[in-house]
């Protein structure tokens, strides 16, 4: 077993606020380049760490400092999967609101809003606990059933 | 204007998503009865324990404890976690219960099979099979122990009945 990645758990909830905001902002606006800025977001997070994710790196350096340090730790696989998933939605509310199939990014952005705010105002990880109803909906998901 | 509208919803189904989801985590389902919750147990401790997975058959009946917590975990799921570390103590501390912790990240038919959409999602089952109760979420310890106190061997009436 390799070591696991622990992080502040307060950090990937101070994203998911983040998250939240821009994401709304985006629904009100429709102005879809801010909405390819957080797929970015996204994709650094799950793709690359969450160490250099962006709204790691604002928490770390503006907010972390203000609060009580704190010895609780959670893993990172589980966020960086909530990313991924996150970024999927993005990236496909993302095409279609600049594809003009502005109802596609509408949907897609309120699901990735959704996720978000439950991870934000609830610490619910939406995509971490439903992982086995997602995988159950992938299509890819045919193993010998 | 339809963006605002979309936000506006999204933000008010979210809040009612989670205060349920709060409201359910850890808290105790009875199972049996009424069946409610997706695969429910047939009634003959037989095929109780027939209509089960493999995985889960042979964590019941591995050993021979009058309750078996099954609990289904996947990679990603942090309060998995935190319910394995629970879950693990009190079973070490409660005569006659144990704990079986499976990972059905890669086996989506077994959650499915016994109708589990979410995990942590932790599963009682008596040695024959039948299902007592779940948990969502991270199960709170003492009311879990009050659930399973009549299923548990109890110290004291052991005691009392050897005398």
């Amino acid at each position: 077993m390799s070591a696991p990645q622990a992080v502040d758990p307060r950090g990937p909830r101070f994203a998911a606020i983040v998250t939240t905001v821009v994401l709304v902002v985006v629904l009100a606006t429709g102005w879809w380049p801010l909405l390819a800025a957080q797929t970015v977001v996204f994709a650094i997070g799950a793709f690359v760490g969450l160490k250099p994710a962006p709204y790691s790196v604002l928490y770390r350096l503006v907010v972390a400092p203000r609060l009580q340090p704190t010895e609780e730790r959670e893993d990172a696989a589980p966020l960086r999967f909530a990313q991924a998933v996150g970024f999927a939605f993005a990236l496909v509310g993302t095409i279609g609101y600049a594809s003009g199939v502005t109802a596609l990014g509408i949907v897609a952005t309120a699901l990735a809003l959704f996720a978000a705010f439950l991870n934000g105002a609830f610490g619910f990880c939406l995509g971490c606990e439903m992982y086995l109803l997602l995988k159950r909906l992938s299509p890819r998901a045919g193993s010998a059933s | 204007m339809t963006g605002v509208i979309v936000a506006g919803v999204t933000l008010v189904a979210a809040v009612v998503v989670g205060l349920v989801v709060r409201a359910r985590n850890g808290r105790i389902r009875p199972s049996g009865g009424s069946s409610s919750d997706g695969a429910a147990p047939g009634g003959a401790a037989d095929s109780a324990l027939d209509g089960l997975p493999t995985e889960v058959r042979d964590a019941v009946t591995g050993e021979a404890a009058e309750v078996t917590l099954v609990q289904l975990s996947t990679t990603f799921c942090a309060p998995c976690r935190h319910t394995r570390a629970l879950l693990t103590h009190v079973a070490e501390r409660t005569d006659g219960l144990r704990h079986v912790d499976l990972d059905v990240t890669d086996k989506p038919d077994i959650a499915r099979d016994l109708g589990v959409l979410r995990t942590p999602t932790t599963i009682a089952y008596a040695r024959s099979g039948a299902e007592l109760l779940r948990v969502s979420g991270v199960p709170k310890r003492e009311e879990l122990l009050a659930a399973l106190e009549p299923r548990l061997p109890d110290a004291e009436s052991a005691a009392q009945r050897s005398e």
